[in-house]
């Protein structure tokens, strides 16, 4: 964990709601892997004009890597960026997300809120022949996806968290990584476990994942805002996730 | 530059620079390494610690406010005991005298946690928080049975109870007060859409507590040292505490924000009261000066 400084350098409007920013960041930042993120705010070039609104700093998922000092992140379109914007840059938070040995299936579920978190893994799994399925449900079906892989299954569900082929895509699953919006996340996790064990007899440990956003005030554990009730421990989200067991948490 | 920050007891809490941060803020150790530099700092007080484990609150525990924020962890900590034995080792090796946050609940509990405390040599000093809407009498009984700690005890005051507490406080055995804890409030959780309390921060606060300290250092006794807490987020908020009548202060979640402001505001502060005692003009220090450019400054590089 440390804290450097990165420019914006270049703006690309990806589709009608998302923009991508190239940053030019510290190397130390090249090594992230899916699931780490950074704590991000705007600065300007004198320290003594530092404005303080807004006052948290927002947990940016770099969705790739460019070169060993370019990331890029993507952004809502109504978030004004321009060139030479310089941030603060608090990271990397959280552990890489723990892939199975021998995967084949990966299925993605995005509730809820638009997929970006789980965008850097795609090119690291489609080159290994992994098979990539993205479901978006609720509000994320909102999310438009045709700037994503090709090989990348997008199937968006339909109002009652339905889709085509629903069982199949659940069973041939061999993990899960599910991704829920702000708010109570563990009701919204609670419910897609529910949708999944109504479609799935076994659910067993090690299988289906829920990759935390919340707000983190400090991102080193100081704080202790991010502490979930993990079953025999408390874990907190930015040390030891963003990634938890949902079959090992208390769900609502 | 040693300063002492809390009234002459059988042990002394000498700081090297009048900044340390909040409790609550750094964690219950060395969470910053890698972030701050801790022996720049006064020294490190430890995130909330109660006699008995405390789990965290449930529902939304952070809401994002204008220029601040909201916070309601539920103080999670796995008791004072446990504690203990977890970091012992860690504070042992800080270079800065360690603080520990005791949060203040009952007589009893207060005398069993200091009796804990003073075998806890790593440990050098208790700082008592105490809980909103204490009456006088509940705080005199608290801050008595925590002052027979062997060791300096810091009384951190409510918010809205810190005018009717701080002499009674500081006659029941404070040797410092720290001034204040964070305002409550209620904020709504615009991702969860409900009505949130918790304890506000910001540099809104700054303004209110100043006045507090102002006016408590003129009705207070001149031996009580009071430590200015609430919004400081530049080296000149400190400053303002200084002047205003503060021996020290304490910079709560401005390092949340900007790890590197809390090291930063030590530093100028240090500086600026070393100079000021030296009789040098106060543009000779600035708070981005490298130790050796400070040397050659003094003509001892």
């Amino acid at each position: 964990m440390r804290e450097t400084q990165a420019i914006v350098e270049r703006i690309k409007r990806v589709n009608r709601g998302y923009q991508r920013l190239e940053l030019a960041v510290d190397r130390s930042l090249s090594s992230l892997l899916p699931g780490q993120a950074l704590l991000t705010r705007r600065i300007s070039k004198d320290y003594e004009a530092e404005n303080w609104h807004p006052y948290l700093r927002d947990l940016w998922f770099p969705v790739d890597i460019l070169a060993s000092n370019m990331l890029v992140v993507e952004r809502p379109a109504r978030e004004q960026f321009v060139p030479g914007q310089l941030l603060s840059i608090l990271g990397p938070i959280g552990k890489p997300l723990r892939f199975r040995q021998k995967l084949r299936n990966l299925l993605l579920l995005a509730y809820e809120t638009p997929p970006t978190p789980l965008l850097l893994m795609l090119p690291h799994l489609l080159a290994q022949g992994t098979s990539l399925t993205m479901v978006t449900l609720g509000a994320a079906r909102d999310y438009d996806c045709t700037h994503l892989p090709e090989e990348v299954e997008i199937i968006q569900a339909s109002d009652d968290h339905n889709w085509h082929d629903m069982v199949m895509t659940l069973g041939w699953a061999d993990q899960v990584f599910v991704l829920v919006g702000a708010g109570p996340e563990q009701t919204q996790f609670a419910e897609v476990m529910r949708l999944i064990r109504s479609r799935r007899n076994d659910v067993p440990a090690n299988m289906i994942f829920g990759i935390f956003q919340r707000l983190l005030p400090c991102g080193v554990g100081a704080c202790q805002a991010c502490m979930l009730p993990v079953r025999g421990s408390a874990k907190l989200q930015c040390l030891d996730g963003p990634a938890f067991d949902l079959t090992q948490l208390r769900l609502a | 530059m040693a300063i002492e920050i809390a009234r002459p007891a059988k042990t002394s809490l000498i700081v090297q620079t009048p900044v340390m941060p909040a409790a609550g803020t750094l964690g219950f150790a060395d969470e910053y390494r890698g972030l701050i530099d801790y022996a720049n700092l006064g020294a490190l007080v430890t995130n909330p610690t109660t006699i008995e484990p405390w789990q965290p609150a449930a529902g939304t525990r952070i809401v994002s406010l204008d220029a601040g924020m909201l916070v309601h962890t539920g103080l999670p900590n796995p008791g004072l005991g446990a504690l203990i034995r977890q970091y012992r080792r860690v504070w042992a090796k800080m270079p800065i005298p360690v603080v520990l946050h005791l949060l203040g609940t009952t007589p009893d509990q207060a005398k069993r946690a200091v009796e804990l405390l003073d075998a806890v040599d790593e440990v050098a000093a208790v700082e008592l928080g105490l809980g909103d809407d204490m009456g006088i009498a509940e705080a005199s009984a608290l801050v008595r049975a925590a002052a027979a700690v062997e060791k300096p005890l810091l009384v951190r005051l409510p918010f809205y109870e810190c005018y009717d507490l701080a002499l009674p406080v500081a006659e029941a055995g404070a040797d410092a007060l720290v001034m204040t804890a964070a305002p409550r409030g209620t904020a709504r959780d615009a991702q969860g859409g409900r009505l949130v309390s918790g304890r506000i921060y910001g540099p809104l606060i700054k303004p209110l507590v100043l006045r507090m300290v102002g006016r408590l250092r003129r009705e207070l006794p001149a031996d009580i040292p009071i430590i200015g807490c609430g919004g400081i987020h530049s080296p000149l908020d400190a400053r303002d505490y200084i002047e205003a009548g503060a021996a020290a202060v304490q910079v709560d979640t401005a390092t949340w924000v900007q790890p590197k402001m809390l090291e930063r505001i030590a530093r100028d502060l240090g500086g600026w009261i070393a100079t000021r005692h030296a009789d040098a003009l106060l543009d000779e220090w600035h708070p981005d000066m490298g130790r050796t450019e400070a040397l050659q400054g003094r003509g001892t590089g």
